[in-house]
């Protein structure tokens, strides 16, 4: 159905209005910052539609590229993409070469056109163990990396090859390193958080799945297992997964957000709340609102929309 | 009631009322010593107290004051840019749109709340175990596949609630042994974040208790299972009736986590492995992924193969990161209950997944 709608004249131009449209209106209410995105599903398409596994992976990369778009008209300040996982290495060598070929030569196409950078003010990052990587691949993947270095508008974390266990492993040996030279040095959950490879990001917000597997696969477990992080089920495989799916899953996190108070999990979970005697209560938030003021608290905020949020941590 | 259960200690830390200190335990803790590497339960334990009971509903600090702040400040700035007026009727109208498309949603929720409802009041009427093993046996034969480890995360809920505060949770964990045994699953583990359960040797005694009253209650008194529970951050280990010490073959092994066995016991795996390699007995080369798993699992448990949510909507809350890599989570939508449909269609969703890592 979509497919024929697509061969329409104007098509992509009523399709990038109805994005910035739609960008417009979620701006003005709550929207994820850091958005996780685990792409599967491209070579089950290709099976189910009679393709080769290569062309899905290529399909894949044009619903990728779709997607970004919206995630970026809306306001998402960093998407994060697991491109390639170190467990992939255990696939064919035939489909790893594709899969290499296709992330060079789509690589070398923005490094030329430069218009993911110039159109969206796109920064490129790299992250996971860049070390497995081959040599040729590793160094157009520094190359775009250092053109869209100064780009600030919005930032894409292509993981490749990344799995969750090894950027915990990096970040405890990072950790160990540092205190070596610095042995008073005071652990803590923000110091680990501080050598991830995600630590330039803001924290994750909102992680979607696709090809209706329930599993996080390795993807981003340190981040997302926090409260504030939702974490979305789809049942549609990547390369059929359109902007539209990818609106529905942003308008109902602005929802909940938006409804439930500040849980992104989409239910006040309000039945949990214990009553303490009620002097407790007031000292603690006596406390905590010194630590705030101490902590120099407000982050800047989120300009256009009428939603804010704060962060400590910043 | 009270020979019942063997009680074993394996921790200066835990409670002096423990019975028994056998020689089996203090192998445990040479294997945990094995590379110098072991948690000190001090830190854990001033981290539990520092903590809220209840699992946060967000990590970021918001409160009236970081709110008002905020405002303030975002008043001084829109002073100093001038926003056009246009630009601010724009804003305005799309925010409109904004909000109506809100509460169509609302709206929408509200019928998709009572449909669910309906459909969890069907479920628990068509899936009904009667405290019958051989009930659950049957549901669990037409799996094509069971997992080997099962975690559920539960909630502490209001002591006036139904099936609230600890004797709730530990009703909770008695259905769930007796449903595990009957279904063959080897090992149960327990996520409940602020370990209200796994403070001391006391509850873990009247939990016990309380798991061999429910499985009479399923199994009758002749062939009554065996069990054990372990709390892992405290190194305690219950042994049920008829588990002798010399056999240690349970038919289920019940160990209780809470936010402890997360992040902080990573973290503290951290600061142990940061002192030894000051003191030059490790090398950061040495630090890989099988170390660390090594050690979690030592610490915390294995990987479960399924994890079970029985909160209205997913929330991992701060669930130990490490064990999850590829464990197939479930939930059921608005399910409030620890209820036996919830157990059996998250089993049955198990055998359905495919788990190819990698490839």
């Amino acid at each position: 159905m979509s497919d024929w709608i697509s061969t329409f004249p104007g098509y992509k131009q009523v399709l990038t209005t109805a994005k910035k449209t739609f960008g417009r209106i979620i701006r003005t209410g709550p929207v994820p910052k850091h958005v996780g995105i685990i792409m599967d599903g491209n070579r089950r398409y290709a099976k189910s539609h009679n393709l080769e596994i290569k062309e899905g992976h290529s399909l894949g990369f044009d619903s990728m590229a779709s997607v970004l778009e919206l995630l970026y008209e809306s306001g998402v300040e960093c998407a994060t993409v697991y491109a390639f996982s170190i467990e992939n290495f255990k696939r064919s060598t035939v489909e790893v070469k594709w899969l290499m070929d296709l992330a060079k030569s789509k690589f070398r196409q923005i490094n030329n056109h430069g218009e993911l950078c110039e159109e969206y003010g796109v920064k490129v990052r790299i992250l996971g163990n860049k070390s497995l990587l081959p040599d040729d691949v590793l160094e157009i993947l520094n190359e775009t990396e250092e053109i869209s270095k100064n780009n600030t508008r919005a930032v894409l974390n292509v993981c490749f090859p990344y799995t969750s266990r090894d950027e915990i492993t990096h970040s405890v040996r990072e950790t160990v390193r540092e205190c070596m030279g610095n042995p008073n040095m005071i652990i803590n959950e923000q110091t680990l958080d501080d050598h991830l490879y995600t630590k330039d990001s803001p924290k994750l917000d909102l992680l979607v799945r696709t090809s209706g597997t329930f599993r996080l696969s390795d993807f981003l477990l340190w981040q997302c297992v926090s409260p504030d992080c939702a974490i979305v089920f789809i049942d549609k495989l990547w390369p059929a997964f359109r902007p539209w799916d990818m609106a529905k899953i942003l308008i109902n996190w602005g929802f909940n957000k938006y409804w439930y108070g500040g849980h992104a999990n989409g239910y006040p979970h309000a039945y949990k709340r214990i009553k303490h005697d009620e002097d407790d209560d007031d000292e603690e938030e006596e406390e905590e609102v010194n630590g705030m003021l101490e902590a120099n608290g407000v982050s800047e905020t989120n300009g256009s929309s009428g939603f804010k949020r704060y962060d400590a941590e910043q | 009631m009270a020979n019942i259960l063997e009680t074993v200690g394996l921790n200066s830390q835990a409670d002096a009322t423990l019975d028994q200190v056998t020689a089996d335990a203090t192998a445990t803790t040479k294997s945990r010593r094995r590379k110098g590497i072991i948690v000190q339960p001090e830190n854990v334990n001033e981290q539990l107290k520092t903590d809220r009971r209840q699992p946060p509903s967000s990590n970021r600090t918001t409160n009236p004051l970081t709110v008002s702040l905020g405002l303030t400040r975002d008043l001084v700035k829109q002073n100093k840019t001038t926003n056009s007026v246009l630009e601010l009727i724009g804003f305005y109208i799309n925010h409109f749109i904004l909000l109506s498309l809100f509460f169509v949603i609302s709206i929408f929720k509200n019928i998709q709340f009572a449909y669910r409802y309906m459909f969890l009041k069907v479920l628990t009427l068509s899936y009904y175990p009667n405290k019958s093993p051989q009930v659950i046996r049957e549901d669990v034969n037409k799996l094509s596949k069971i997992p080997k480890v099962v975690s559920c995360i539960l909630d502490l809920k209001d002591d006036e609630d139904e099936n609230g505060g600890v004797l709730g949770l530990t009703n909770q964990i008695g259905e769930l042994a007796a449903w595990c045994i009957s279904a063959g699953i080897g090992q149960l583990i327990i996520y409940e974040y602020s370990g209200v359960l796994n403070q001391s040797s006391e509850s873990l005694t009247s939990l016990s208790r309380y798991i061999s009253k429910n499985l009479t209650l399923y199994f009758g008194t002749d062939t009554k299972p065996t069990f054990s529970i372990t709390i892992p951050h405290k190194n305690l280990i219950t042994f049920s009736e008829g588990a002798s010490s010399t056999n240690r073959k349970v038919d289920l092994e019940i160990s209780l986590i809470s936010y402890v066995d997360g992040k902080p016991t990573i973290v503290d795996l951290a600061r142990t492995m940061g002192e030894l390699a000051v003191n030059g007995e490790l090398s950061p080369k040495d630090i890989n992924a099988e170390l660390i798993d090594g050690e979690l699992t030592d610490l915390v448990g294995p990987e479960p193969d399924l994890l079970i949510s029985f909160a209205p909507s997913l929330d991992l809350e701060d669930y130990p990161p490490w064990h999850i890599r590829l464990t197939e989570i479930y939930w059921e939508p608005d399910n409030k209950e620890v209820s036996y449909p919830i157990f059996i269609r998250a089993l049955q969703q198990f055998s359905n997944c495919k788990v190819n890592i990698g490839k």
